[in-house]
C-alpha cells in the first residue's frame, strides 16, 4: 500500500517538474522571440532587454549571444557587441555569420584580430579553431580511451605492438595539441575580458587618482590577472599591465 | 698579379690568332683604295696620300710613286684592326706626303700594285692645287672654346636620304641618316632626330658602321635606318635631321699658339686616353627633304581592300582536311613582302553561318605577318572553307592588287557525341571587362532560433561524473596489466603456480575429508587428510609433495620461522594419520573432528601469514 503511494507521489512529482520545466523553456523562448521581434522593428534597446532576460535565466547559447552582439552593434555599443560575439564563439566557433559580424565590428573599431599566447598555443588554436570547449574535452577523452584500449591490445597481441606504438605516438601529438588548445580556451573563458567602454584608462593603481599608464581600445581583448573590489588588474596582448574599473571591461566568465 | 699576366697572355694569343687568320686572306678579299686628306690644297702645302689595303695587315709599301706636279715621300705604314659585332676587319695604310709643285687640277692614280702574283688597282683621285691666297683664311678657334661647325663641315656632317619623294598615303618608305666622319675623334653619338610632321616614323634600328670613299676622301660612316609613312595627303618636308655628339679636341697647352683646325684634329685618336684631348659637344644638322604624299585612287578599289600598302605576296592554308562538327580548324594566312605592315589586316573571308570564327592570332616578323584564325564548323553539310581575298595597294605599280587563295576543301563529319552542336562561348573575357561590383557591407542578420540552450558555465570538463569516468580506463588498464602479469607468471613460474593453487586444492581435500567424516569412514578420512596436508605443504613450500614427512617439515618449516604451535599441530596431524594408516588405530569421531579443525587452522594460518 505504502509502495503504491510512493510511486504515485513520484509520478506526480515528475509530472510537476516536467510542467515547470516546460513552462520555463517556453518562457525563455518567448523572451527570445520578443527580442527578435523588437530587433526587426529596430527597437534594439528592447531587443537587448529580452535577450538579456534569457541570459539572466541561467541559460545560454551561441545564438543568444550572437543576437545580443548584433543588437548592441546596432545600438552603437561596439565594445559590447564584440564582448557578446566573443561569448558566442565559445558555443559556435565555426559559424560564418558570427565570424563575418565579428570581423566587421572589429574593422569598424579599427581593430585587427588579436591573439594571446605563444606560437605553439596559437598553432594549436588554429588547428582546433572550429572546436568548442566541450568538443575538445570529448576529443581528449576519446583519445585517452583509445590509447588505453590500444595499450591493452598490445598486451594481448605483442605482434601489433610496433604498429600500436606508432599510432600511439601520433595520438600523443594530437592529444598534446588539443590539450594545449583546450587549456587556452578555458583560460580565455576564465580570464578573458573585452573592453566595453568607449574610453578606458589602465592605471598604475586600482584607484581613480592613479596615474594612467595606457589607454584601452573599445573592443580590445585583455586578460584579467587579479580582482580588487571594483578593479581588475588586466594584461594587454602586448603584455602591458594596468588596473581598470570593472565597468570598463566585460569578463567572459561572468 | 699572376692572373692579370695570364689574362694578358691569353689576350695576346687571341690577337695573334686573329692576325694569323687574316694573313691568310685571299687576294680577292683585299681591297686597295687611295685617299687624300683634302681635295683642294695650297701650293707648297704638303698633304697626305693614303694607300690602303683593306682585308690584310701584311702588304708591303709601294715605292714612292712618281706623280706629276707633286713630290712624294713615304712616311710609313699604319695598321688598323676592328671587331664589330664579331666581324673582324683589318687594314694597312701606307702614308705618303705629297708636296704640290704647281697649280692646277691633277689626277692622282689609279695606282697599280703587284704582290705575289696578285694585282691590285686603286681608284683615281682628283686634287686641285691653288695659290696660297686663293684659300680663305681659317680663323683660329678660340682656346678652350667650341670649334665652329662651319670649319668642320667637310670633316663631319650629317646626310638624310629618303627612298622616294613621292609616296602614297600609308606607304612605308625607308629613311637613311648617315653621319660622315673624316679623321676626327667623335664619341657619345646620340641617335638622330628629325621632324616628321604629317608622317609616322618608326624607331631606328641598330646603326650600321662602315667606311666609304667620297670624292677621294675616306669617311667613316654611321648609318641609321628607319621607315616613315604619310598620314595625310599633301606637300610636306621631312627633316632636317639633327644629331648630338662630342668632338674630341686636343688640349691647348699654355703659351702655345692658338691651334688651327688642321693640327687640332689630325692627331692620334688614342692619345685622348692619355688626357691630351677634350670633348666638345657638337650639334649636327642635315638638310630637309621635300616629300609629296598622294592619296589613294578610288578607281578599281577592291571591296576587300583594307588599307594594306606595299608589295606583298600572300599564302593561305588549312591545317586539317577532315574534321568533326564542333572541332576547331585553323586557317593560316601569311603575308610576305615590303611595305607598311601596320596596314595589313586579316584577309577578308565570308564564312556565313557555317562556321563559328574566333579572333585571329597575329604574329609579325621582319617581312612577314602571320594570321591564324580558329573556326569551328557548325554542321556536317560544309564542303569547303570559302576563298580568302587579300587586297593591297601595290606601291611599286601604283595599282590595287588582289590575291585570292582557296577555297579549301574540307570534310566535316557529324559529331558522335551530340546530334546538335552547341558552341559554348567563353564568357570569362566578358566578365573580366565588367567593372568590379561594389558590394555593400553590414552585419549579418540575427538568428531566428535560440539554438541549443545550456546551463550557464556548464561545461563538460567541469562535470564530475564525466571526470570520474576518466579514471575507469586507468583502473581497467592497471587491473588488466596485473592480471596479465599474474597469468604469465602462473604459466612460467611453477613455484608461484603451486603456491597459488595450494589453498584451492586444500579446500577440495578438506571437503573430501569432511565427506568421509560424515560417513565416519576413519581410514579414508585420514588418508584424505594426509594427502591434503602433504600436497598443501608441498605446494606451499615448493617441495615434492610425496616427500613431505615429519622430519622434512621439522627441517624445512622451522627454519622459515613457523610458530611452534602450528608446527606441533602439523606434527600431531601427521602422527594421527600414521597411526590410523599404519597401526590401524580406531580413533573416535571426536578425534576425527579435532584433526579436521587442526588441518583447517594450519592451512588458515599458513595462508594468512607470509612464511
Amino acid at each position: 500500500m505504502n509502495r503504491k503511494i510512493l510511486i504515485r507521489l513520484a509520478a506526480i512529482g515528475l509530472l510537476f517538474f516536467t510542467i515547470l520545466s516546460n513552462a520555463h523553456s517556453s518562457m525563455i523562448q518567448q523572451y527570445f522571440d520578443l527580442g527578435n521581434s523588437a530587433y526587426k522593428e529596430g527597437k534594439y534597446e528592447e531587443a537587448i532587454e529580452n535577450y538579456e532576460k534569457v541570459s539572466d535565466s541561467g541559460l545560454e547559447s551561441g545564438n543568444i549571444y550572437y543576437n545580443l552582439g548584433n543588437s548592441y552593434f546596432k545600438k552603437g555599443k561596439s565594445g559590447k557587441a564584440v564582448f557578446n560575439y566573443e561569448k558566442a564563439f565559445f558555443f559556435m566557433p565555426s559559424d560564418n555569420d558570427l565570424m563575418s559580424n565579428y570581423e566587421y565590428v572589429l574593422a569598424s573599431l579599427n581593430l585587427d584580430l588579436q591573439y594571446f599566447g605563444t606560437w605553439p598555443v596559437r598553432f594549436a588554436n588554429v588547428l582546433f579553431e572550429g572546436a568548442t570547449i566541450d568538443l575538445l574535452t570529448v576529443l581528449l577523452s576519446a583519445i585517452y580511451f583509445l590509447a588505453v584500449a590500444l595499450l591493452i591490445c598490445s598486451l594481448f597481441f605483442p605482434g601489433l605492438k610496433r604498429g600500436i606504438n606508432v599510432f600511439l605516438l601520433f595520438l600523443s601529438v594530437v592529444f598534446a595539441l588539443s590539450a594545449v588548445s583546450l587549456n587556452s580556451k578555458i583560460t580565455y573563458l576564465n580570464k578573458g575580458a573585452i573592453v566595453i567602454s568607449k574610453v578606458a584608462d589602465a592605471r598604475f593603481e586600482p584607484t581613480e587618482s592613479g596615474t594612467t599608464y595606457f589607454k584601452l581600445t573599445e573592443g580590445g581583448k585583455v586578460e584579467i590577472l587579479e580582482k580588487n573590489e571594483n578593479w581588475y588588474k588586466i594584461k594587454r596582448p602586448d603584455n602591458k599591465m594596468g588596473w581598470v574599473q570593472k565597468t570598463d571591461v566585460g569578463s567572459l566568465s561572468e | 698579379m699572376v692572373m692579370r699576366n695570364i689574362n694578358k697572355i691569353i689576350l695576346f694569343i687571341i690577337l695573334d690568332l686573329v692576325c694569323l687568320l687574316h694573313t691568310s686572306a685571299f687576294a680577292k678579299d683585299i681591297n686597295f683604295e687611295a685617299t687624300v686628306d683634302s681635295n683642294k690644297v695650297e701650293l707648297g702645302q704638303p698633304f697626305e696620300l693614303n694607300l690602303t689595303f683593306n682585308g690584310t695587315q701584311y702588304m708591303p709599301a709601294l715605292e714612292a710613286p712618281i706623280i706629276e706636279g707633286f713630290q712624294a715621300r713615304y712616311v710609313g705604314p699604319s695598321t688598323r684592326m676592328s671587331i664589330i659585332n664579331g666581324q673582324v676587319s683589318s687594314s694597312i695604310t701606307h702614308v705618303y706626303t705629297l708636296l704640290p709643285a704647281r697649280k692646277g687640277t691633277f689626277q692622282i692614280g689609279p695606282f697599280r700594285f703587284e704582290h705575289k702574283g696578285d694585282v691590285y688597282n686603286s681608284n683615281p683621285i682628283t686634287v686641285e692645287v691653288v695659290d696660297v691666297v686663293a684659300l680663305p683664311q681659317t680663323p683660329p678657334a678660340q682656346a678652350g672654346g667650341q670649334p665652329e661647325a662651319m670649319d668642320l663641315n667637310d670633316q663631319i656632317f650629317l646626310i638624310m636620304q629618303i627612298g622616294k619623294n613621292k609616296i602614297y598615303l600609308n606607304e612605308a618608305v625607308p629613311v637613311i641618316i648617315k653621319l660622315f666622319v673624316n679623321k676626327l675623334g667623335v664619341r657619345d653619338i646620340q641617335y638622330p632626330q628629325f621632324s616628321h610632321d604629317g608622317f609616322s616614323a618608326g624607331e631606328f634600328g641598330q646603326p650600321r658602321q662602315y667606311r666609304e670613299i667620297v670624292g677621294g676622301i675616306g669617311y667613316d660612316i654611321i648609318e641609321f635606318n628607319t621607315t616613315v609613312f604619310g598620314l595625310k595627303p599633301g606637300e610636306f618636308r621631312l627633316g632636317p635631321a639633327t644629331m648630338q655628339c662630342n668632338l674630341l679636341v686636343q688640349r691647348q697647352n699654355r703659351g702655345q699658339a692658338p691651334p688651327s683646325p688642321d693640327n687640332f684634329f689630325n692627331s692620334d685618336f688614342f692619345n685622348s686616353f692619355l688626357g691630351g684631348y677634350q670633348a666638345y659637344p657638337l650639334n649636327l644638322k642635315s638638310t630637309d627633304i621635300p616629300v609629296t604624299v598622294l592619296s589613294l585612287p578610288e578607281e578599281n578599289k577592291p571591296a576587300s581592300f583594307s588599307g594594306a600598302m606595299g608589295i606583298f605576296d600572300f599564302e593561305a592554308s588549312v591545317n586539317l582536311l577532315e574534321v568533326k562538327v564542333g572541332d576547331p580548324v585553323t586557317l593560316k594566312a601569311i603575308v610576305r613582302g615590303q611595305g607598311n605592315f601596320n596596314t595589313v589586316k586579316f584577309p577578308a573571308t565570308d564564312l556565313g553561318d557555317n562556321f563559328k570564327a574566333y579572333e585571329p592570332q597575329v604574329k609579325q616578323e621582319n617581312v612577314t605577318k602571320i594570321f591564324e584564325e580558329v573556326m569551328i564548323p557548325l554542321n556536317d553539310g560544309i564542303k569547303e572553307i570559302p576563298a580568302v581575298n587579300f587586297s593591297f595597294f601595290n606601291t611599286g605599280t601604283g595599282q590595287y592588287q588582289t590575291i585570292t587563295r582557296g577555297p579549301f576543301p574540307i570534310k566535316v563529319i557529324r559529331s558522335e557525341k551530340t546530334e546538335e552542336l552547341q558552341v559554348v562561348e567563353n564568357k570569362r573575357s566578358d566578365t573580366t571587362l565588367l567593372k568590379e561590383e561594389k558590394l555593400g557591407r553590414d552585419i549579418i542578420y540575427i538568428k531566428a532560433t535560440s539554438g541549443k540552450l545550456t546551463k550557464k558555465g556548464e561545461y563538460l570538463y567541469k562535470n564530475k561524473i564525466f571526470l570520474g569516468c576518466q579514471v575507469l580506463p586507468l583502473f581497467l588498464y592497471l587491473f588488466i596489466v596485473v592480471m596479465h602479469a599474474r597469468n604469465r607468471r602462473f604459466k612460467t613460474d611453477v613455484r608461484f603456480a603451486r603456491q597459488l593453487l595450494a589453498p584451492r586444492k586444500a579446500r577440495a581435500g578438506i571437503r573430501l575429508a569432511a565427506g568421509y567424516f560424515q560417513k565416519e569412514n576413519v581410514r579414508d578420512f585420514y588418508d584424505a587428510l594426509f594427502d591434503t596436508m602433504q600436497e598443501y605443504l608441498g605446494d606451499k613450500f615448493h617441495l615434492p609433495s610425496k616427500g613431505i614427512t615429519i622430519s622434512v617439515i621439522d627441517e624445512q618449516l622451522r627454519s622459515r620461522g613457523l610458530p611452534e604451535t602450528i608446527l606441533a599441530k602439523i606434527e600431531e596431524l601427521f602422527s594421527e594419520c600414521d597411526m590410523v594408516r599404519y597401526a590401524a588405530s580406531q580413533l573416535t569421531k571426536e578425534h576425527m573432528q579435532n584433526s579436521l579443525i587442526k588441518l583447517e587452522e594450519v592451512i588458515d594460518h599458513l595462508q594468512r601469514n607470509k612464511v
